[in-house]
């Protein structure tokens, strides 16, 4: 009796999860902890820290069929993996996006390509590395700090390599905050960082309507590999700034923007799975996207710094950083670094301005790279 | 021609950051000439908004 009893439990222990249990889903698990910690604790993108840290969690709980054909996690990576959820994530972006400030100011567009040195450093250090030229372009491109374009071109390039690529592009967006401030300070003085800008101008409704036209007529025309994001970027600008879709623009901002990215948080996080992840490559994607991110950064600063050696009217250095794209974080460190010089020196809106061009720029690299390795 | 290797990576790479710095600045030009728009008409926001 005793023996029948301690076989049976024994064989039910066999069929849940806990026979399987190692120390990599533990470590893991951890990881999903902290995520959800930096969220709460530090306020780092609790929008996506804490659905992805939750889904890694449960990802690491061994036997789960949530990751199986049919699974919950397993539909909502296919939303990524078919490249549904990034082009929605951009329609919704482009709904919450007031792009005025790019429009007031167009030369600052340039810093949104400056920022963008740190994706060819990250993209040649990777084939040093002994990654493909395939592999390499899809890591390089987390240095553009534009979580669903590095997706895109992950799928597009190196579909093996989509969980650590989305993994680092958004866990290093959300660290932006730690990341950028150091490497922004290393290259400016006090009195750069000082340097206050002048109000920018009022931009009307036409060319607020006229912009994403021109501009999905533009991108398609020219980089049809990248065409699906700007399209829908454009689309959902459009439909705010005629304010006669309202309606739409607030589905697309809101709605639309909350259940995709609800949907993206699980599919990232459930990508977090411990024997696939607990790898050597993923140490060195994760050290090639900071190590890209930081060189982004700087890249901005110094391109801000040679404008200024043209310019009559000088411009603040800091907003060279707010040209890796990753909006509104980048801009909003921006703001930060500059109001800890000098508590009266506001650079919220002038910052938008490079960090929208940064969408446009890391969108121009991934697109020219697509149709290079064609 | 071979892509794999660091050569060619080493070559797209330039490539692709100078015409992104092409590219985004004619962005910049075109956007620039939209404010020029403004001398054709102007829209009632107003009348929008109704």
């Amino acid at each position: 009796m005793f023996d029948q009893t301690l076989s049976f439990l024994a064989a039910l222990g066999e069929q849940t999860g806990l026979a399987q249990f190692y120390w990599g889903n533990v470590v893991m698990m951890a990881v999903g902890v902290a995520m959800i910690l930096l969220a709460i604790v530090k306020k780092y993108e609790p929008l996506l820290l804490v659905g992805i840290g939750f889904a890694c969690i449960i990802a690491n709980v061994p036997g789960s069929s949530l990751l199986e054909p049919g699974g919950l996690f397993y539909d909502a990576y296919l939303g990524v993996s078919m490249l549904i959820l990034p082009p929605l994530i951009f329609f919704g972006v482009g709904a919450m996006t007031d792009f005025g400030p790019m429009l007031a100011n167009p030369k600052l567009v340039i810093l949104g390509a400056a920022a963008h040195l740190g994706i060819f450093v990250a993209l040649i250090s990777a084939k040093l590395l002994g990654f493909s030229i395939y592999e390499a372009g899809a890591i390089g491109i987390i240095g553009g700090a534009d979580g669903p374009m590095a997706i895109f071109m992950a799928v597009k390039l190196a579909p093996k390599l989509l969980p650590q690529i989305s993994v680092a592009a958004y866990s290093y967006m959300a660290l932006m905050p730690l990341i950028q401030p150091p490497v922004m300070r290393m290259l400016t003085t006090k009195k750069e960082r000082m340097i206050r800008m002048r109000q920018l101008r009022v931009v009307s409704r036409l060319e607020r309507i006229a912009f994403p036209i021109v501009v999905g007529v533009l991108i398609n025309l020219l980089l049809p590999p990248v065409a699906p994001l700007i399209t829908m970027l454009m689309m959902g600008n459009l439909f705010k700034e005629v304010i006669v879709t309202d309606r739409l623009a607030q589905a697309a901002a809101n709605t639309i923007m909350n259940v995709t990215l609800i949907l993206l948080d699980v599919a990232i996080g459930s990508t977090m799975v411990a024997d696939k992840f607990l790898t050597f490559a993923t140490i060195e994607v994760l050290a090639l996207g900071l190590f890209a991110f930081m060189i982004g950064t700087g890249s901005g600063v110094i391109g801000a710094k040679l404008m200024n050696l043209v310019l009559k009217e000088k411009i603040n250095p800091l907003l060279g950083s707010a040209g890796i794209a990753s909006v509104p974080i980048a801009a909003r460190v921006t703001a930060t670094v500059a109001l800890q010089d000098d508590p009266e020196n506001f650079l919220i809106y002038q910052a938008m301005g490079p960090n929208l061009a940064g969408v446009f720029g890391t969108a121009l690299s991934g697109g020219i790279m697509l149709a290079l390795l064609k | 021609m071979n892509k794999d290797t660091t050569t060619f990576a080493i070559i797209l790479s330039v490539i692709d950051f100078f015409l992104c710095f092409v590219m985004i600045a004619g962005i910049g030009l075109i956007i620039s000439l939209l404010r020029y728009l403004d001398k054709f008409g102007k829209l009632d926001e107003d009348k929008m908004r109704m």
